[in-house]
């Protein structure tokens, strides 16, 4: 595998990029788009070739590798101070091939579609150069191999969403909604670099192989600081939280609608939403040892899964039910990454590659929606599109299907991993046999030679006893039981409101709005073709890759050792989901195939919830009373504050010596009087005190 | 490479050459243009000159007997008094002062050298259209100055580096009391006194720091000894001195109040809060290239004065006072960023960030371990560059539009695609994202400082996101959004109408053209060749420390490991 290859997967976007920023306003223009479709496809090339090469052994032997491009910063030890040694590498293994192969993929399909979709704008150029650093960010991102690097790309990513979110700048809405996307995030991005900067001090290194890498040391940094794996887990998840739109921050996601839909696709479905999960299904070693944190991912997850969902029932901007969609998504990860089982992380990491195949399509589909009504995305305002729109609603029904969990779309299987792992956390002593199996499996399968690998993690894991965590007095078993039943209802409000969508949108009576003029038909094949190819992806990834063949738990196994042990299907949980998935659709159905006064109804009679739903739990007004208000009061009152107070005090102290001199002037007035009237005074007091008081 | 002493010379004598230089040519009757041709000439071959300096200096040069030979281009004249001689007991005793005009660079002292000379090209730049009062003067003040600021940092006695240091004051109040804005004579006034009040405490504490070297060097050797001046050499004996047990008690009580009194002068250059309150009007009222140098080189006086003076010579009262600095610096960093949210004027905001990342700055320097000190220095670089950038940007959307208040903008991005490309790129370098300068800087203080003390690392770390906050409100407000210009056509620059009677009585210094039509020239278009010449280089190293910082570093650190090592030494037990 040579270095080259590797490296070529970054470059080729970021040359794409740097070339369109150069020459794009004067020279490209109109074909800038060549350069990042190019660039995309040439990383996508790279990355399923390095993909292709980690499935055999011979070309890398121990599963992994990591190329060092070069050394960012290195600080020599000191007297009081470890060395400080950070480089830029590029660290390969599975579960980084699997992402990048995913999202060069996607990154391609996007940049085709968004040729046609973004036609015409005068900000073209601009558009295509911050798809490309978005790309090189991205493949940084995954490519990590130390926390510093991470939290850079992990930045930079958020640079990229904001410039698109605001692409179109001059609407005040998504100026605001990009600035709000960077400071949420950043405040998720406070946590995280705490975490990182813990893991430093009791670490001495942030290199991902001195750390997570290194189960030894990590079970022997966690047996000398109770709590402190804890403590980082948390730190590390707040930025997952912000990064990945989690419950309580998951406001800024929504919003990020007002950039163009292939940017909402890529960005804020496919990829970068898609980081957070990636990272703490990367620092799984470090959270195996944290049982309390890995219950709060649970938690926070299941929670955010639930009021997405929720909010997503009333909504009516189809891009936005796809947002809330996108956040319970996400949130359905993270509930099987704090499972602490093996198959609720692959199941994780699974979820997000389908979810990236069946949410990029559907928000395609939606953008194709848009483009042909004129700009209009208010499902009010249109319907029964299927007959104009053929290829769009065939690709859209499917990614909806997909959405919901129907057998044997790829949805299916994954959500049904990550419930079953609920479930099997929720009983541990059903199924303890079977993950002390996978343990011991993993482990003897991979024994000693590999040196960086994580195979000792399964010692490490089984030691940690969970049967005796608590959350709020909770015992956790009680809390995943919770969440199972918390997961399938989401499971069953997701198929519902995907389908209240596909329903308003493109079945009843045909109904186009006034601005969709002469647009109003069939998007051209550089839209509907990326379409096609997605709905393809939706349809069968889970088939061809999932628990039937095993592919996707197999290669991941690589790098997280375990996730590749056999289980027995769960059927209670695929009876219970493919039963909430098609009640789900079958109550849209009734409800909104015909324009009905149902729903109306329903909304009459539950008024303070769908309100509260409508409102999006009124998250947006919370924070701006508690949060934007407070702050700027503070900054006002700093303002006045250092102007009377600080600034005061020191005009005070500075009209002291001229205040003494005031004081003192009158004395000397110029009367002749005066003085010698002092002067007689003075003798007086002074004969006073040596002659009346001579005790003195 | 060599390490031509000439080359440090030249920096400072070629700036004061060139002043005269100007000031002869306007007295002879030339004309603006070449004046300002002769000053950016002079300016770039200075430039030229610490490229050579920073090509040059080489961090692993050792001497024949294998020792680090950390300072570099040495060069001394004695100038007053006698030779010191306190190490060869055979010679005869010679009492007297010692002070010698002796300059030379080490790796900390090189940044900031290449920095002032890399920062005068844009003041240049940015004064070309925007003075044309008087402007052989004004010219001729800035090159004082730049030789001043070079002469401060390349100074290795201390009262050379005292009169440098008064010698920086005196150009600059005249730039913002002559150049200034509506309320220049104000902020000149409180600009200088409050700086002279801190300086005249800070040389009690240095002549105090020679004195005690002095009498210690007696209490040891029983013999008198003269007054040795020379930094590098206080630097190196303190510790040999301090091995007696009287000598260390005796330096243990006086230390402190020598911290206090450098404190007071370089806490109010810096500035810490609470001595920050001349900052801002200072800023405000400074014409822009008065704002570039103040903010991208004068606070790193304060700065540097703590990292060679307070944490190099008196290391244990360092040790003693860390809490009190750190906690003026994180209020510094939360109390600014609150300060910056709430301005309406854009120039106010920049320079109250500067007291938030100011305070980044003396965080890392005051973590007292070469990764926190390491910070500290990148963030004097980084701060003088995006700051710098910021100020300049600001000038030149000024010399558009006469107003500087954010709400009189908005949706410039429309009009001016470059200035606004410039603008973003710079404000994300000052909120600190990651591949910009900001960020490296930024980072490894935290980072030292998260060794030393976490707490106030975290609590610091808050400052990241009241950063973001009020730089992107700012590039939200202006830059985006529907365009909003102000109406200017009918205004006039109120410095520009008071200066007008001036002008009468100094004719040989005023534009053909009048005042009044170069300015307007700008009006309505997009950066010009000029204003991109004066960021280009700004802009290019905001990238490169951001990408590849390893070659910056490579040459301070070993000078920052020779202060830790000091400082490591000094550390009480119970710290």
């Amino acid at each position: 595998m040579p270095e080259f290859l590797v490296t070529l997967i970054p470059l080729c976007p970021l040359l794409a990029c740097l070339a369109i920023t150069v020459l794009g306003p004067k020279l490209l223009k109109e074909n800038s788009h060549w350069l990042t479709i190019l660039g995309n496809a040439a990383a996508f090339v790279c990355a399923l070739s390095a993909l292709i090469a980690l499935t055999s052994t011979s070309m890398i032997p121990q599963g992994h590798r990591t190329f060092e491009l070069y050394k960012w910063m290195s600080l020599p030890a000191s007297a009081n101070t470890g060395a400080l040694d950070i480089a830029i590498t590029l660290h390969l293994d599975s579960m980084s091939a699997i992402m990048l192969t995913m999202l060069t993929f996607v990154a391609t399909l996007v940049a085709i579609y968004a040729s046609s979709y973004m036609h015409g704008d005068p900000g073209y150029p601009r558009f295509f150069a911050c798809v490309s650093l978005f790309t090189f960010s991205m493949i940084m991102l995954v490519l990590s191999g130390n926390f510093l690097q991470l939290f850079m790309f992990w930045e930079a990513v958020g640079l990229c969403s904001y410039l698109l979110i605001g692409f179109w700048y001059e609407k005040p809405s998504a100026s605001a909604a990009g600035m709000k996307a960077f400071l949420v995030n950043r405040v998720g991005d406070f946590g995280f670099a705490i975490g990182i900067f813990l893991i430093w001090i009791h670490f001495g290194s942030i290199n991902y192989a001195d750390t997570i890498f290194n189960p030894e040391l990590l079970a022997k940094v966690a047996a000398a600081n109770p709590g402190l794996l804890e403590t980082i887990c948390l730190c590390l998840f707040a930025g997952a939280v912000g990064k990945s739109a989690q419950f309580p921050l998951h406001v800024w996601l929504p919003d990020a609608m007002e950039g163009p839909t292939p940017v909402s696709a890529l960005i804020h479905a496919a990829t970068m939403v898609t980081a957070g999960v990636y990272m703490v299904a990367r620092c799984t070693n470090l959270y195996m040892l944290a049982p309390h944190a890995q219950l709060v991912v649970s938690i926070i997850g299941g929670l955010t899964a639930l009021i997405a969902a929720l909010i997503g029932l009333t909504q009516t901007d189809l891009k936005r039910v796809l947002a809330y969609s996108t956040v319970s998504q996400l949130g359905y990860m993270f509930l099987g990454l704090g499972t602490g089982t093996f198959l609720g992380i692959g199941g994780a990491m699974f979820h997000l590659i389908t979810h990236a195949f069946f949410k990029a399509l559907l928000f395609l589909g939606a953008g194709s929606v848009m483009h042909a009504m004129g700009g209009v995305i208010d499902m009010r305002h249109f319907g029964g599109l299927r007959k104009l729109m053929p290829k769009t609603y065939a690709t859209f029904l499917i990614g909806s299907l997909a959405l919901a969990g129907l057998f044997p779309l790829s949805g299916f299987w994954s959500k049904d991993t990550i419930l079953a792992s609920v479930r099997m956390a929720a009983h541990p002593e059903a199924h303890a046999a079977d993950s002390h199996a996978a343990a011991t499996d993993g482990h003897d399968a991979h024994g000693k030679q590999a040196a960086v690998g994580h195979d000792d993690a399964h010692a490490a894991v089984s030691s940690v006893d969970r049967t005796n965590v608590k959350l709020f007095g909770i015992r956790a078993t009680v809390w995943y039981e919770i969440l199972f039943w918390v997961g399938s209802f989401t499971a069953f409000l997701t198929a519902f409101y995907t389908f209240r969508a596909v329903f308003m949108t493109f079945h009843g009576e045909e109904r186009i709005p006034e601005e969709a003029g002469h647009h109003a038909h069939e998007s051209p094949s550089a839209m509907t073709t990326p379409l096609i190819i997605l709905a393809i992806g939706a349809a069968f990834l889970g088939l061809a890759l999932g628990h039937m063949t095993g592919i996707f738990d197999g290669f991941l196994d690589k790098t997280v050792h375990g996730v590749a042990a056999h289980h027995a299907a769960d059927w209670f949980v695929i009876g219970l989901s493919t039963v909430a998935a098609i009640a789900g659709i079958g109550l849209a159905w009734v409800m909104y195939a015909e324009r009905s006064g149902v729903p109306a109804a329903i909304a009459q009679s539950m008024m303070p919830l769908y309100r509260l739903s409508l409102n999006k739990f009124y998250f947006d007004e919370l924070y701006y009373i508690f949060l934007v208000v407070p702050v700027m009061c503070l900054a006002q009152f700093s303002r006045f504050f250092d102007w009377i107070g600080v600034d005061g005090l020191v005009g005070f102290v500075s009209r002291v010596p001229g205040a003494v001199a005031k004081l003192a002037r009158p004395i000397q007035n110029g009367l002749v009087q005066f003085y010698a009237l002092s002067m007689m005074l003075a003798t007086a007091m002074l004969l006073w005190a040596l002659l009346v008081r001579p005790g003195w | 490479m060599t390490s031509d002493p000439f080359i440090l010379q030249a920096m400072v004598i070629l700036p004061l050459l060139g002043a005269v230089g100007v000031v002869a040519a306007s007295q002879m009757g030339v004309g603006l243009k070449f004046i300002r041709q002769l000053v950016l000439m002079n300016v770039l071959i200075t430039f030229v000159l610490s490229l050579g300096l920073v090509t040059g200096y080489d961090p692993t040069k050792t001497n024949a007997s294998g020792e680090l030979q950390l300072l570099q281009f040495k060069s001394e004249i004695l100038w007053l008094g006698s030779p010191a001689n306190d190490v060869d007991p055979s010679q005869p005793k010679i009492v007297g002062p010692d002070i010698r005009i002796s300059l030379g660079v080490d790796g900390i002292s090189l940044w900031l050298i290449a920095l002032t000379a890399l920062l005068m090209i844009p003041a240049v730049l940015v004064s070309w259209e925007a003075i044309q009062e008087r402007a052989a003067i004004y010219y001729a003040l800035m090159l004082v100055l730049e030789s001043g600021m070079i002469g401060v940092f390349a100074s290795l006695d201390i009262i050379l580096f005292y009169i440098f240091f008064e010698f920086t004051l005196i150009p600059l109040f005249f730039m913002i009391g002559l150049w200034g804005g509506y309320d220049r004579r104000w902020a000149a006034r409180k600009f200088f006194i409050f700086t002279l009040a801190g300086s005249l405490l800070t040389f009690l504490g240095l002549i105090f720091i020679v004195l005690s070297h002095s009498w210690m060097l007696e209490a040891m050797t029983g013999r008198s000894s003269p007054l040795v001046f020379s930094i590098p050499h206080l630097i190196e004996h303190f510790p040999r001195l301090l091995a007696e047990p009287q000598n260390a008690a005796y330096w243990a009580n006086v230390s402190p109040w020598i911290f206090a009194a450098l404190f007071a002068g370089f806490a109010i250059k810096v500035p810490l809060f609470p001595f920050h309150t001349w900052l801002p009007l200072a800023h405000v009222e400074a014409p822009t290239a008065g704002s570039v140098l103040l903010a991208g080189v004068l606070l790193k006086i304060g700065s540097y004065g703590f990292l060679r003076f307070a944490l190099s010579m008196v290391p244990g009262a360092c040790w003693w006072a860390l809490d009190f600095v750190a906690i003026l610096c994180v209020i510094g960093i939360i109390y600014g960023a609150l300060l910056a949210l709430a301005q309406d004027d854009i120039k106010k905001l920049v320079a109250y960030s500067s007291v938030s990342h100011m305070g980044f700055c003396m965080l890392g320097l005051f973590a007292f371990n070469n990764i926190g000190i390491t910070g500290g220095m990148l963030t004097m670089i980084n701060h003088g560059l995006s700051t710098g950038a910021l100020f300049a940007l600001v000038g030149m959307l000024y010399e558009r539009y006469h107003t500087r208040e954010i709400d009189a903008f908005g949706g410039l991005a429309t009009r001016f695609p470059i200035f606004a490309f410039c603008f973003i790129l710079v404000s994300f370098s000052s909120i600190g994202l990651p591949g910009l300068n900001g960020f490296t800087g930024e980072v490894t203080a935290l980072l030292g400082m998260f060794k030393t003390r976490p707490v106030y690392g975290i609590l610091s770390l808050s400052g990241i996101i009241f950063g973001a906050w009020y730089m992107l409100q700012l590039v939200r407000n202006t830059m985006y959004g529907r365009l909003k210009e102000p109406l200017t056509e009918g205004h006039g620059h109120p410095a520009m109408a008071a200066h007008g009677a001036a002008d009468a009585s100094h004719g040989h210094a005023v534009h053909p053209h009048g005042h009044a039509a170069p300015v307007f020239a700008t009006h309505h278009t997009d950066l010009n060749l000029r204003e991109l010449a004066a960021l280009a280089p700004l802009l290019i190293l905001i990238v490169w420390i951001g990408v590849a910082p390893q070659y910056f570093i490579s040459k301070m650190e070993p000078s920052i490991a020779q202060v830790v090592k000091g400082l490591e030494a000094a550390r009480p037990a119970n710290k």
